[in-house]
């Protein structure tokens, strides 16, 4: 265990311009107030925790972060770039992917395609040259085949390119939609339960992979998850949410003695007072 | 596979490759003119250039309904709007020119070329009116746009129905003056009848031609992996960067031009009289049926299924007052055995057995 190493890379790391600054962003849907005054500094390359018990509006947060619901009041910022009121294609392209919860990748298409879609993001061409095929939207078409096929390599996926993304195995969508997310380039990643529904080899692998694509990817990943172990383990810092109140914020040490996370998921003694 | 293929060398032969599709639709159209009706006759010649029009159709609606997820039952709108632009055009454009409305100038002369002329600007004053009915596809979806979409159909009907009486000579096209043309005189509710008769064989395959060298280029590119990704998932697609507003319309706006293309063949069909019914949903249905049961995106299965659905009540004339009740009860039972539609999200050249081992060779290769 590396354990005062990883706690001063991060204290480093916090000393810089955060790269996703995010200042008590609040959403409520009628009376009910999911998230108010969230606010989190991710620095580049950092690899933080957001918990909770369950409702408690961590994936409202990756929703307000990627620009499917507005926030009703706060800023975000990724670098210098404000990214409130603006869609959820344009934040893509700013520099935040994300996975889903329920996975959603495209069922019909292939798992190069679903790849292959992501990653054409930052190469749009014309109408025009598509249907001439002019030499440059060939040599671009082939340019996104090969960057799709390298990102599959990577992740061990190259054999099953041309399969239908609904045919493969529960284990390897989760995984493919990291890949799908990592295609478009980002800066952020925002992992909505990456380890739900696997199995205890799976989610050791998982944990693995996720420090690599940090590091390889060199791309800040913000972690929903309610594995705990898992979070404990690779997580550098750990927010908790509780009905849309941040309870708590520190290093896995420092949350897992804190009383009211404790309390938030065990609830309080009656007798204690 | 054309999309793994490395990119040819020289713009020369870049610009062959890309245009030989075309070439070679072209010399098949002209084939199909020149041979086909001493083979078959003209009765059968004519069904074979009704089945071009269904497939140039169908295979446009495929694009927004297969491709993109949309669910359009306006189709016919589209056409009929381009149809009555392109046969104003030529109608009043011949009287204009040469004093009369018959057909001018012999294969590929001017009077033909007039027409190619008012069929393109039929397909970009319905592309106009496929950005307009698309817009509100941001907002709406599901039934509720397809009810928009029928709405549109409706709105045509109804809007040609109140146009003008035709004017049947040049000298009183000349003596009129502006204020003849609103409403535009293009019929009223009898239809535009008098239309010079240019539509054949080698017209219609031509802009058959293109139209699926435009649909198969855009479903393999990354535009029509877009379009797809609309289909599958709107946001998901969001959230890997597809902008779907752009795509939608897009994709209202490619499959409104070709039916408007489409509506000026109909147009000027021999023995046909575009009338304003044609843009009511029952036209507009006909071609829905054809993409379901061809399968959502697959071009050619939608092909076939137009293919099938035009000859079938042809060749059912044996069977007289039963045949539209054969002709449902097909599509019932197809409903039921395959409702993914004939070929599903396939084309036709995946399934070939040859095909697929070659598909499945190319990734290893892919991979040193």
């Amino acid at each position: 265990m590396n354990k005062p190493a990883a706690k001063e890379v991060v204290e480093s790391r916090s000393a810089q311009k955060p790269l996703l600054d995010v200042n008590a962003i609040g959403i409520s849907f009628g009376g009910l107030k999911a998230v108010q005054e969230f606010s989190l500094q991710l620095p580049a390359a950092g690899l933080f925790g957001l918990i909770g018990p369950n409702g408690a509006g961590k994936t409202t947060v990756f929703n307000l972060l990627t620009g499917v619901y507005e926030p009703d009041c706060g800023e975000i910022r990724l670098g210098s770039k404000r990214l409130v009121n603006r869609k959820p294609h344009q934040i893509t392209a700013a520099g935040i992917a994300r996975t889903f919860q329920n996975i959603r990748l495209f069922p019909d298409l292939s798992v190069l395609d679903n790849v292959r879609l992501a990653g054409q993001l930052r190469n749009q061409h014309g109408l025009w040259s598509t249907l001439i095929r002019t030499r440059g939207h060939l040599r671009e078409e082939t340019m996104l085949e090969e960057k799709a096929l390298d990102l599959l390599r990577i992740f061990e996926l190259q054999d099953r390119a041309q399969e239908l993304a609904s045919n493969l195995a529960y284990g390897h969508q989760r995984k493919l939609e990291i890949v799908r997310a990592l295609a478009t380039n980002p800066q952020v990643l925002l992992l909505d339960e990456p380890a739900a529904g696997l199995n205890p080899q799976e989610k050791m692998a998982l944990a693995q992979s996720i420090r690599q694509i940090r590091d390889r990817f060199q791309v800040a990943v913000l972690l929903i998850e309610h594995d705990m172990p898992l979070v404990m383990e690779i997580c550098e810092r750990i927010v908790v949410l509780d009905h849309g109140v941040t309870i708590c914020r520190g290093t896995p040490n420092e949350v897992q003695n804190d009383e009211s996370v404790i309390a938030a998921y065990l609830g309080t003694g009656l007798t204690d007072e | 596979m054309e999309q793994t293929s490395p990119p040819p060398q020289g713009l020369v032969a870049n610009v062959l490759r890309g245009m030989m599709p075309f070439a070679v639709g072209i010399i098949f159209a002209s084939l199909l003119h020149f041979v086909l009706p001493g083979m078959i006759g003209r009765y059968y010649s004519r069904i074979v250039t009704d089945i071009g029009i269904a497939i140039v159709m169908a295979v446009s609606l495929n694009i927004v309904n297969g491709m993109t997820g949309q669910f359009s039952i306006g189709h016919a709108g589209f056409m009929t709007l381009g149809g009555y632009t392109a046969a104003f055009i030529t109608y009043y454009g011949s009287m204009c020119i040469w004093g009369d409305t018959a057909s001018h100038g012999g294969f590929l002369g001017r009077g033909e070329w007039l027409f190619a002329v008012s069929c393109l600007m039929g397909g970009l004053f319905a592309a106009g009116a496929g950005y307009v009915v698309g817009l509100p596809s941001l907002r709406l979806r599901g039934d509720y746009l397809a009810i928009v979409t029928l709405g549109f159909g409706e709105i045509i009907r109804v809007i040609l129905q109140q146009t003008g009486p035709l004017i049947d000579s040049a000298e009183a096209l000349k003596e009129g003056g502006w204020s003849q043309m609103i409403p535009p005189p293009v019929g009223g509710a009898l239809g535009f009848g008098g239309v010079p008769k240019y539509t054949n064989l080698f017209w219609v395959y031509t802009i058959l031609t293109i139209t699926i060298v435009v649909a198969y280029r855009l479903k393999i590119s990354s535009i029509g992996r877009a379009m797809i990704s609309v289909r599958e998932d709107e946001i998901a697609a969001q959230a890997m960067g597809v902008n779907i507003a752009r795509q939608k319309v897009l994709a209202f706006v490619i499959a409104a031009f070709f039916a408007g293309v489409a509506g000026g063949l109909f147009a000027h069909e021999p023995g046909v009289i575009v009338s304003p019914k044609d843009a009511g949903f029952q036209r507009s249905f006909d071609y829905v049926i054809m993409t379901v049961l061809g399968g959502r995106g697959s071009i050619s299965g939608v092909m076939l299924s137009a293919t099938i659905l035009t000859a079938l009540p042809e060749f059912l004339r044996d069977f007289e007052q039963y045949r539209l009740i054969v002709y449902a009860l097909l599509l019932i039972i197809m409903m039921l055995v395959r409702p993914q539609g004939l070929l599903g999200i396939h084309e036709i050249w995946n399934l070939w057995p040859l095909r697929r081992s070659k598909v499945s060779t190319a990734t290893p290769e892919a991979k040193s």
